[in-house]
Formats: structure tokens, sequence, C-alpha cells
């Protein structure tokens, strides 16, 4: 879901929605392994308060660059008309002149 | 004393990463000034501190060989990367130094760049499963802020800033991932440890494999997902795509060159996935010099070759994964691409960067008559453009593996894979020469205009020229079968 989120959304907050779907598959694995498998192990506790820490750290801080002194008319462009996987012929042939 | 070289001893492979964090505590105080006495002093103690690292990380493996724990491992590889590191950092440090000293953050600056030369340092030596992650998203997100801060100025920049740090978060959410299903797979914490146990073919294992390349894969922004690389690179400041390219890029490579040896275990079982890796990898090559052939802008060039440099990293492991070369010589083939790449592309983007600063447009009919109104400029940017012509000796292993047997007994995938690498050679070649005949062209005004650079280029050109002519001796002394006992450094494998 969280891949398919990713290349299929058109908003910016869509894809940071669909990283989450991802995190949280993630953080799913980690806890349904160590249940069964490991005993409860205290290994994937560590790994996973410190892997989301770092992880929304890294996601607040793109998301208050975006909302912090960014021009009006490209905030709604990023709103409008986002994609991140968005392929164009101009990125690897021809100048870019934007 | 004894207490002193018991720290030591402790501290053993972080002797650097000591030394610039009390650099960033000492600058810490400073941070606000704007003086420009004080913008010097910074600058004269970063450059002492990085030198000072750059000899203690040699120095500490001299003196205390390999070292392992359940952290970190810290051997000739370990050393030779922390060594590129700290060396790319001096250079972006004297590229923020000419271009972003009138910024008000300076200070905040330098301490971002350290901050990140320190994360990258981390991530080289870690081991553990945790250290390597936590190490990979700080270095991003210092990385993130240091172009941010470099930006500053211009607003317009920010929606190309943000598409292109939106990758690299999508591939640490990947990583992350990859990891609980390694963790899946078995409980150890480890490449090392997965390689050597009896887990390896666990169907998780190689998931969270693909899962590792494909962040990988979208961390170095390969074809066709170079889109936000291309638009950043062009709109960026200066110093920032120094940023990108000396250092964001390197990481992604030692990343790659750590997954290595799971990959290599998992090519080397079906010959299909060294078909699939030659594809991706002549694909890309074919792409990124058909890019840099078509388009007139410097900086566009110089991004679509770096793409080419690192599609010859993969190019490595697919000559790796047919058995030409064992895993010892991928590792030094990539550690030489990297050299490479550092001294080749450093002085050229230090000296086109300076032609764009003075031309105020970077195309490349600005480099016309520059071998002609500034000889020893045009000669020395020649040497280094030539010294792309080491990427031959990848040719070298064929010649020793089939010496003496006739082409059509080489196999399908072997024949292949020289074609490819001869393709790639000229390629190369071309995108150099296209750049090399330029030079001397006369150009379009008619009359040559000399092109005036600072002092301190010519001796900074120099430099990374003379380093290129005593590789290219050593290289022909090494063809040559004529050994002067001067290097006797061989990687032992990580």
């Amino acid at each position: 879901m969280g891949i398919f989120g990713v290349f299929y959304s058109r908003e910016i907050i869509s894809v940071f929605i669909s990283f989450q779907f991802i995190i949280i598959s993630a953080v799913i694995n980690f806890l349904s392994f160590s249940q069964f498998l490991y005993q409860s192990s205290l290994w994937d506790k560590i790994f996973i308060i410190f892997g989301i820490i770092s992880i929304y750290l890294l996601m607040f801080c793109i998301i208050y660059y975006f909302y912090i002194k960014m021009d009006v008319l490209d905030k709604e462009a990023l709103h409008r008309d986002f994609k991140l996987f968005k392929i164009t012929r101009n990125d690897w042939y021809g100048e870019d002149d934007i | 004393m004894n207490f002193i070289l018991g720290i030591s001893e402790k501290i053993n492979p972080l002797h650097s990463v000591m030394v610039l964090s009390g650099v960033i505590f000492i600058s810490s105080f400073f941070v606000m000034s704007e003086n420009r006495a004080v913008k010097k002093f910074i600058i004269t103690l970063f450059s002492i501190s990085l030198i000072t690292a750059f000899y203690l990380n040699i120095y500490s493996f001299i003196s205390a060989g390999n070292f392992s724990s359940i952290l970190f491992y810290f051997e000739n590889l370990q050393m030779l990367e922390i060594s590129i590191i700290i060396f790319c950092a001096l250079n972006l440090l004297f590229f923020i130094s000419i271009y972003g000293r009138d910024n008000r953050h300076f200070i905040k600056i330098l301490n971002l760049l350290l901050f990140s030369t320190i994360s990258a340092i981390f991530l080289v030596v870690a081991r553990n499963f945790l250290l390597i992650f936590v190490a990979l998203i700080i270095f991003i997100l210092t990385t993130f802020q240091l172009i941010t801060a470099l930006n500053s100025k211009t607003d317009r920049i920010r929606p190309y800033i943000m598409g292109y740090f939106l990758r690299p978060l999508l591939a640490v959410i990947l990583f992350f991932f990859g990891f609980s299903l390694f963790y899946g797979a078995t409980d150890f914490k480890d490449f090392n440890q997965i390689l050597q146990s009896e887990h390896i073919s666990n169907p998780l294992i190689a998931s969270g494999l693909i899962i590792f390349g494909v962040a990988v894969y979208l961390y170095l922004f390969l074809f066709p997902f170079q889109g936000p690389y291309i638009r950043l690179v062009k709109k960026n400041e200066f110093s920032s795509n120094a940023v990108i390219w000396f250092l964001y890029f390197p990481i992604g490579i030692f990343m790659l060159m750590k997954l290595n040896g799971l990959y290599g275990f998992f090519i080397e079982r079906n010959n299909i996935y060294a078909f699939i890796l030659l594809a991706i990898a002549f694909i890309f090559i074919l792409v990124s010099s058909i890019g840099a052939f078509k388009t007139n802008s410097i900086r566009r060039i110089i991004s679509f070759l770096f793409l080419f440099f690192i599609g010859i990293f993969i190019l490595n492991i697919s000559m790796f994964s047919a058995g030409i070369i064992t895993g010892d010589s991928l590792a030094w083939f990539n550690i030489e691409n990297i050299f490479l790449i550092i001294f080749s592309f450093i002085p050229i983007y230090n000296i086109f960067s300076s032609l764009e600063k003075n031309t105020n447009s970077d195309s490349i009919d600005n480099i016309r008559g520059l071998g002609r109104s500034n000889i020893y400029m045009g000669i020395n940017l020649t040497i280094i453009f030539l010294s792309w012509i080491g990427f031959a000796h990848h040719i070298g292993p064929f010649i020793k593996y089939f010496s003496g047997t006739n082409p059509a007994e080489m196999g399908i995938l072997n024949l292949t894979l020289l074609v490819i690498i001869t393709i790639t050679f000229i390629f190369l070649l071309i995108n150099a020469f296209r750049i090399i005949i330029r030079f001397f062209k006369k150009p379009l005004r008619g009359t040559i205009e000399k092109i005036v650079f600072p002092g301190f280029l010519y001796i900074y050109v120099t430099f990374f020229s003379l380093i290129t002519l005593a590789a290219a001796v050593w290289g022909l002394l090494k063809i040559l079968n004529i050994d002067i006992g001067i290097m006797d450094f061989k990687i032992t494998g990580f």
C-alpha cells in the first residue's frame, strides 16, 4: 500500500502518509518477529525507538522547511501537481529551461 | 601517561572523530559572530582539524592495525574510505570558504559540514545494523540542513531541494523495512554474521536485499529517477553542488560497498542476476553519456558524467558476478574509481564554477579558447581530463583471465561484458575529448578574452594535476612490470 501510494499520489501529504504506511509495516515486522521467533528480545524495541525518532526527525525537518517561507505559488504548485516519480524527457535529454 | 595511552587505545578507530568533535565544541562559541577575523580563525581551525583528523586516521591504523568490536570494524578499506571522506570535507571547506563566506550563517554552515563528516565516518566504520541506520539518517539530515543553509538567500530553490531530499527519505524508510526483514530472517545484527550463517538462503534475506538494492538505487538517483538531482544541480548554489557530489554520492557508494559481500553471494548462485545487472549498467552508462553529450550546460554535463561514473560501479559488480575479478579486486576497483572521480571532478568543477562566476552563464561556449588564453590552466585541465583514460585498466583482468583463449570460448556473458566495457571506454573518451577540443578552439567572438583566475586556484589545480601525473607514471610502471618499491599496498577484504 505504501509503495503504491508513493507512486500514485499527486499530493505531498499523501506521499508522507504513504511513507508512514511503510514505517508502520516495518514496525509490525519487528514486533511480530520478536514476539514469535525470538521470545520478545529487547533488540527490536531499541531499533524501533531509534529508527522512529530519527526518521520522524528527518520528516519533520522536511515538512517544516516546506511550510516556512516557501513562496505561496510554489506551495500551491506542490499541493496541486506533485509526483515523487515524475519522469520527463527534459531530465535526461535536452536543456533545462525552467 | 599510561592513562592517556589507555584512553587512546579505547577510542582507537575514532581518533579523527574526537578531533572534529572538539573543534565543533570550540566553534559553537562563535556561531553568532559575523566578524571577518573570527571567520578566518574558524576556517584555519577547521582546516587544521581536518588535516589532523586525516593524519590520525592513517596513524591509528598503522600503529594499532585492524580493530573490531560489537559496534565498529576498522580495516584497510575503512581507513581508505575515511581518508576519502576527510579529504572531500577539506575540499568542501575550501569551496564553502570561497563562495559562502558572505553568508550570515557561515560558521553554522561549517559546523554542519563537520557534523555530516562525522556521521559519514560513523557510517563507514559501523558494523551494527542500528548504528548503520542511525548514522545514515543523521548524515542525510545534516546534508539536508547544510544544503538548505547554503541556499538560504534564494527562496525559489526550495521546491527543488524538497524534491531532491524526499528520495533519500524514502530510501531510509526502505532501509528500515529491509532491516526488519533481516531481523525476521536471523537474530544477527551484522552483515558479516549473516553471510556466514546457515540462514543465508532464507527468502526473507533475499527480499531484504532487493529492498536494500531499491533503496540504494533511489539514493543514488540512478536512471530513470535522476530528475530531481539534475534539476537541483542546475539551480543550486556553487558550494552546495559540491556537497552533493563530493559528500552525498561517495556515501551512497560506500553503502553499496558494505552490501557487496551479500549481493556477491546471491549473484554467484545464478547467472541471470549477472545479466540483469549488466543490462542496468549498460542502459545507465548509455543514457548518461548521451545526456552529457547532448547538453550544453556545464553543470548538467558534470552531473551526467557523475552518474556515468556511478554506472561504472554497477559494471564492476557485474564483473565480479561474472567471476572475472575476486571480491578483494572489486573493493580495489571501486576505491580506484572513487579516487578517479574525486581527483578529476574537484579541480574541474572548481575551475568551471570560477568561470561561471566570471561570465554569469554555465554554457559550454565559455570554455572555448581557454587553452589559448590561459595555456597553463588549459594544459592542467587537459591532464586531468586525460586521467579518465585510466579506466582502461578494467580490461586488464580480462587479459589475465583469458590470455591465450579463443574469443569464441569466452562465454556469452564475458564477451558481452568485454564489449560493454569497450563501449563505456569509447563513450568516456568522446565526452572527455568533446571538452578538451573546446579548450583549444577559437572563441565564438573571434578575439580571445583573458580570463583571470585567483592565484590560489593555480596552486590548487597544479596539486591535483601533479597527483594525476604521479598516478599515471605509477600505472605505467606497473603495466611495464617495473617495481620501484614505493607502493606495496593491497586491500585484504572486509
